[in-house]
């Protein structure tokens, strides 16, 4: 006959032996996503499963975000404050004041446009197969990796910093076989979570086999 | 004679003015095939959204490069 805390301490393990099932609802800022939905990408084959879903942490953004906030401010506080204490040899007309503004404005808007491509197009995604980082890095350069879950060797990571620290990002590392190229997860948020996924499926994969 | 090189000068920035606009034009262009891309590569449902703002992106350069080349 088991006593009140034998039964709970069984309890406690039956908890723990369940899996946790959590699906992640994307939204446009999404960072870091456990089994999303209405998520496909290039190469995906049909009864791949998608695991893990990263991007960079936002925080990432914060520097071209303060940027904008700059450049859109600047024509209404900061140039006419540097214009006090400047004087030129010819009065600007009107028509390029306003044209002047207007291509700034549109400038802005594309650098914004341009920073937030970059952050949302460069994914990271760990499948029930293999692990694919697909990099968006300049205009026209897009590069394309990918990892087999056999293929996979070690895997770590190193977070370091106030910054990544206090919001808990870091960078996580894929060694793979000689000849494969290693694959770096960026500032990817709780890289310790991550470099656990991959573990558990690599631990999968191996009893599978 | 003074006045002939202002207006002279204003001609040449004004050229310039045009040939650097049409040179955004085209990396505006290039955003949105970019985009188109990058969309093949990764379907999600704020894609058009994004798609959106490109379009807008180049219809904007394209109104700044008219608006330049009427009231210069």
């Amino acid at each position: 006959m088991p006593t009140v805390f034998e039964e709970k301490k069984k309890e406690k393990i039956l908890v723990n032996r369940v899996p946790l099932v959590e699906r992640t609802i994307m939204t446009p800022l999404t960072s870091f996503a456990v089994s999303p939905e209405g998520i496909r990408f290039e190469t995906q084959e049909k009864e791949e499963k998608v695991v893990l879903f990263l991007r960079q942490h936002l925080v990432v953004l914060l520097g071209p975000t303060l940027l904008v906030i700059l450049l859109a401010l600047s024509p209404v506080l900061l140039f006419p404050f540097l214009l006090q204490f400047l004087t030129l040899p010819i009065d600007v007309p009107i028509q390029y004041v306003v044209v002047g503004t207007a291509f700034w404005y549109v400038v802005t808007f594309g650098y914004a446009l341009m920073s937030f491509l970059r952050w949302f197009f460069n994914i990271y995604v760990v499948t029930d197969k293999r692990i694919v980082d697909i990099d968006f890095l300049h205009l026209l350069y897009k590069e394309f990796s990918e990892a087999r879950l056999e293929r996979i060797q070690d895997i770590n990571f190193k977070s370091g910093g106030i910054f990544a620290a206090f919001f808990d990002y870091g960078d996580a590392y894929v060694q793979t076989a000689a000849e494969m190229p290693n694959i770096e997860f960026v500032a990817v948020p709780q890289p310790a979570k991550v470099v656990e996924t991959i573990s558990d499926l690599l631990e999968k994969q191996k009893i599978s086999s | 004679m003074n006045g002939d090189i202002t207006n002279i000068i204003f001609i040449l920035f004004k050229f310039l003015i045009l040939f650097g606009f049409g040179l955004y034009i085209v990396f505006a262009s290039v955003i949105l095939r970019q985009e188109q891309l990058m969309a093949q590569v990764l379907e999600e449902s704020f894609e058009p959204v994004l798609r959106f703002a490109s379009i807008l992106h180049l219809i904007a350069a394209i109104a700044v490069f008219l608006l330049a080349l009427l009231i210069l």
